[in-house]
């Protein structure tokens, strides 16, 4: 490139100025996002809050809460959503300590476990399981029967649709302890402590569970999220639950399920909320069910 | 949790792998295996089942010939393709906004909370939030019709059709795809621009040359998690159109509480296809993630 | 006239100056340094070069063309980053050949190009391999190629070397000297490890604090440090204080111990309070050739760190290190041992007033 070209370059070409630019389509991006996701929650919102005529009322919400079956099932779900996320701590949390530290040969085959889920949806998921445990458990080649079907029992039902959940939570849950716990290298934690003295259940009490606190937090809010709204599971399997009864209510009357699903809304916000406090990140998407 | 060291002396086993480090991972697999792979192998197993119980391959052989069965996949495959694009196109937009666009950082945070909200928010709440906003008396068809005079409904939308159920998964589709993009534009470093700016390039030749090409397996990888995420979804659709549309999922369902195919092998033929399909998204996201990986690190 | 002139670069972010009147004067085919500590304000006014900042305010002149405000995209230097930056979509060539196509040179030229530069940094069997197929100096070869390729007017190294390991990073910049004289390209190199900058450059700019300290060949820093900083930064220094006794002979007292010095005492009196400093490697056994300065000490410490032995000694009540080359028939004292050491006045530097 000789003289002449840098300077008929020079002459050319326009420096940019280093002032702020106005980005204005990232701005036109961010408000069409914007109004999108804030008009249907709006509309939500403002529906319900319409229920006597000219006035702004929390009468929905009011006659939505007094509502004996929206306390039963909500309670109930609540209630699921917890058996959930304990079974899950109780079943996740030690298989992945134990592949981490004993056993390293199996973690691709667990990671392809707790990709399944994405694979078999929710739909898919009730679907075998109500085949399957529709007919009675008997031990394979005989015809001895262990259980009924656990599909025609309350507490059958019960277990049905927590391990359904568990399924269902089991990416994120797994998934989240498990980097817990590779990022505070729970291995080198557990030698530490093994050379102080401590035994088994004091390293998984007072070393391991503290630190993988925040992953089991947002777990577990996580969790909460997918089962209180959770629909599917819930109606085909006959489960007494928050979601089908939401629905339900949406068949008959108009108000209240505007005042709930705008509950729903502020809920999952308050769970999210909470998981990226703890985890000061990116937020986590389950997607569509 | 028990130690290995036994106080018994070892047996010296012809198997050289202990056997004893696999019984820690028993419950999980137990889980596993109760409930998520026995379910599927029923549906697998049943679908080259015949009604008398005999193999056949006939169920499956039925998926592609039976019309209503292939206008199902049809209509979901649609469905799942325009919900994917266009959520991909306004996610990835959107992503830039709030990273590389040179938006306020509080914006960005803002916008991935919501994300992982919107992103959760699917089913019968999300479904009655669209009835508020577009429906016969949605907030938005009430503003469209009084200020701008224009009734949608006469003009022949539908939220309770193919173009509502598009809208409607677009709430979850767009942040799905913000939240992937994000960190994917967050890996696509300063230096690079630098880098080809310094050596001539203009910012069209750079997008064109080096940062499209970097990310387009995060985009498409994306795009096809997308595609796997709208087409198993059920809730969401049965809440907003009461199975009117006949998508596989709304299919599955109905074949689900009866019969009505009349021919459960089949029924377990169109869950096994949907399946087949939901995995071969998964498995192009996985593999387009690891790509664009290598790259982003 | 200077190839490159920065004049009275200066460059403010908020409130404070990241580089503050800045002058440079480069000529062609020069290999300068700019060395200091991180904040030091090197890599901000090498990028003002480049143009990824702009200045506040002055100017910068390549080749008699004003580019203080060009995009830069337009000023035809080539820059090395610290991290490579390697485009991971594209090949070994095809990084190569980047600054060409852009520039829409012919398929064959770009092809020729690649092929000269590729063997120029010795990678041809690498040519069609992609970033993370290659090594840390691997990379940084290549980078090194592409911003070659495009015949740069200038090239500028920010801390090339950094990201690499110790061996490679010595064999590098020698490869990076090497190429430079050959092309006989002007080059402006950033960096904090101060062996790198005395080894390859032709000068050095020691910066700290967004000023320059002292612009000099490599022996000029290193013998001739012009400010307590220079002192300090550039290879190892013992420091004391001392009070100055006779300014004609240069005498001063430092805790008892009577020093001469061959510094400059222009604006200094007698009783004045100093900071005196003398490399470690200027100190001899006394019975080896005695010099001006005759020290009785006491030895402290002897470490060996191969070719050099590092003596810990006390001269009075202050602790100095003498660092003596190693050979076999060397008679090492013994720890605890009184011994004179002897060195020159010249050795004696005056860096500036005493600190406490």
């Amino acid at each position: 490139m000789n003289l002449a070209k840098v300077q008929t370059l020079s002459k050319t070409s326009k420096p940019k100025p280093q002032t702020r630019r106005i980005p204005v389509w990232s701005w036109f991006w961010f408000i069409l996002g914007a109004l999108y996701f804030i008009l249907p929650l709006y509309a939500t919102l403002q529906f319900s809050l319409q229920m006597k005529r000219d006035q702004i009322t929390l009468l929905a919400y009011q006659k939505a809460f007094e509502d004996p079956q929206f306390i039963k099932t909500f309670t109930y779900s609540n209630i699921l959503a917890l058996a959930t996320i304990v079974a899950g701590i109780v079943l996740f949390v030690p298989t992945a300590y134990w592949i981490r530290l004993r056993l390293p040969e199996a973690r691709r085959l667990t990671e392809f476990i707790t990709f399944l889920p994405f694979v078999v949806p929710a739909i898919i998921l009730v679907f075998g399981m109500i085949r399957i445990y529709s007919t009675p458990v008997k031990i394979p080649f005989t015809d001895i029967e262990l259980f009924q079907p656990l599909t025609t029992t309350h507490f059958g039902t019960n277990i049905l649709i927590v391990a359904g959940y568990m399924v269902l939570a089991m990416p994120y849950m797994y998934r989240s302890v498990d980097i817990g716990m590779r990022t505070v290298d729970v291995r080198t934690l557990t030698e530490a402590a093994q050379s102080l003295g401590a035994n088994w259940f004091t390293i998984i009490t007072r070393v391991i569970l503290p630190n993988i606190r925040a992953s089991l937090l947002s777990g577990a809010l996580l969790t909460f999220a997918i089962v209180v709204g959770e629909v599917t599971l819930a109606s085909f399997l006959g489960v007494n639950a928050f979601g089908p009864y939401l629905f339900l209510l949406g068949q008959h009357l108009a108000y209240q399920p505007a005042a709930l699903s705008f509950v729903t809304f502020l809920l999952t916000w308050m769970a999210m909320g909470l998981i990226q406090l703890f985890t000061g990140g990116q937020g986590q998407a389950t997607g569509a069910h | 949790m028990t130690q290995t060291t036994l106080s018994t002396p070892k047996k010296i086993t012809p198997i050289s792998f202990d056997w004893k480090k696999w019984l820690g991972v028993i419950p999980f697999f137990l889980f596993a295996i109760l409930f998520l792979i026995l379910p599927s192998m029923r549906l697998f197993v049943g679908s080259f089942t015949n009604n008398e119980g005999s193999f056949t391959f006939a169920n499956v052989l039925q998926l592609f010939q039976q019309k209503n069965i292939l206008d199902a996949y049809w209509l979901s495959i649609r469905i799942s393709a325009v919900t994917a694009i266009g959520g991909g196109i306004f996610g990835f937009l959107l992503a830039y906004a709030v990273t590389i666009g040179g938006l306020p950082l509080p914006l960005r945070s803002a916008l991935i909370t919501f994300s992982g909200v919107a992103s959760n928010f699917a089913g019968v709440p999300l479904a009655f939030a669209f009835v508020a906003t577009l429906g016969r008396t949605g907030i938005i068809t009430a503003i469209l019709k009084n200020v701008f005079h224009i009734n949608i409904y006469q003009a022949g939308f539908n939220l309770y059709s193919f173009i509502g159920l598009c809208l409607t998964y677009m709430y979850f589709q767009f942040p799905l795809m913000v939240l992937i993009m994000a960190p994917a534009l967050d890996g696509l470093k300063r230096e690079w621009r630098e880098a080809a700016e310094n050596l001539g390039a203009t910012s069209i030749q750079y997008w064109t040359q080096v940062a499209m090409p970097i990310l387009l397996p995060s985009i498409l990888g994306a795009m096809i998690l997308l595609f796997g995420n709208a087409f198993g979804a059920y809730a969401t659709a049965y809440a907003l159109t009461g199975g009117s549309l006949p998508i596989v999922t709304i299919q599955i369902g109905a074949q689900i509480r009866g019969d009505v195919l009349h021919n459960p092998g089949l029924g377990y033929a169109m869950a096994m296809g949907m399946v087949f399909i939901m995995a071969i998204s998964l498995a192009g996201y996985s593999w387009l993630q690891r790509v664009s990986e290598r790259w982003l690190r | 006239m200077a190839y490159l002139t920065l004049s009275h670069i200066s460059k403010q972010f908020a409130e404070t100056y990241a580089v503050e009147d800045f002058n440079l004067d480069i000529d062609k085919g020069e290999f300068v340094s700019f060395l200091g500590p991180s904040g030091c304000g090197k890599t901000t006014t090498l990028r003002m070069v480049a143009g990824f900042e702009i200045p506040t305010s002055g100017r910068i002149t390549l080749d008699g063309a004003d580019i203080t405000n060009k995009a830069p995209n337009q000023r035809h230097v080539g820059m090395v980053f610290q991290s490579y930056a390697l485009f991971p979509n594209m090949t070994v060539s095809q990084n190569i050949g980047f600054g060409l196509r852009v520039r829409k040179a012919s398929e064959a030229e770009i092809k020729e190009r690649v092929k000269e530069m590729v063997s120029l940094v010795n990678l041809e069997k690498h040519a069609d391999k992609y970033p993370f197929q290659l090594s840390g100096g691997q990379q940084q070869r290549v980078s090194l190629a592409r911003a070659l390729a495009i015949r740069p007017n200038v090239l500028l190294l920010d801390e090339p070397l950094s990201a690499l390991d110790a061996k490679i990073r010595v064999s590098l910049r020698a490869e990076i000297r090497s190429i430079q004289r050959r092309l006989g390209i002007t080059a402006i190199f950033v960096t904090h490890d101060q062996e790198e900058a005395l080894s390859i450059s032709d000068r050095i700019v020691v910066m700290y604090d967004g000023n320059v300290e002292q612009v000099g060949t490599p022996f000029d820093i290193y013998n001739f440090p012009r400010t307590p900083f220079v002192a300090n930064f550039v290879g190892s220094l013992n420091t004391a204080n001392a009070e100055v006794t006779d300014t004609e002979k240069g005498l001063l007292n430092m805790d008892g111990v009577q020093l001469v010095s061959a510094a400059k005492m222009d604006g200094l009196k007698k009783g004045d309070k100093v900071r005196i400093a003398i490399r470690p490697e200027r100190f001899s056994f006394a019975s080896e050739g005695k010099k001006a300065n005759v020290l009785d000490c006491q030895i402290e410490n002897i470490t060996f760190l191969g070719s050099v032995v590092r003596v810990h000694i006390l001269v009075g009540k202050t602790k100095f290190t003498m660092d003596t080359f190693n050979y076999p028939s060397l008679a090492l004292p013994q720890i605890g041992d009184m011994v004179q050491v002897t060195c020159s006045k010249e050795a004696v530097l005056i860096l500036g007033e005493a600190t406490s």
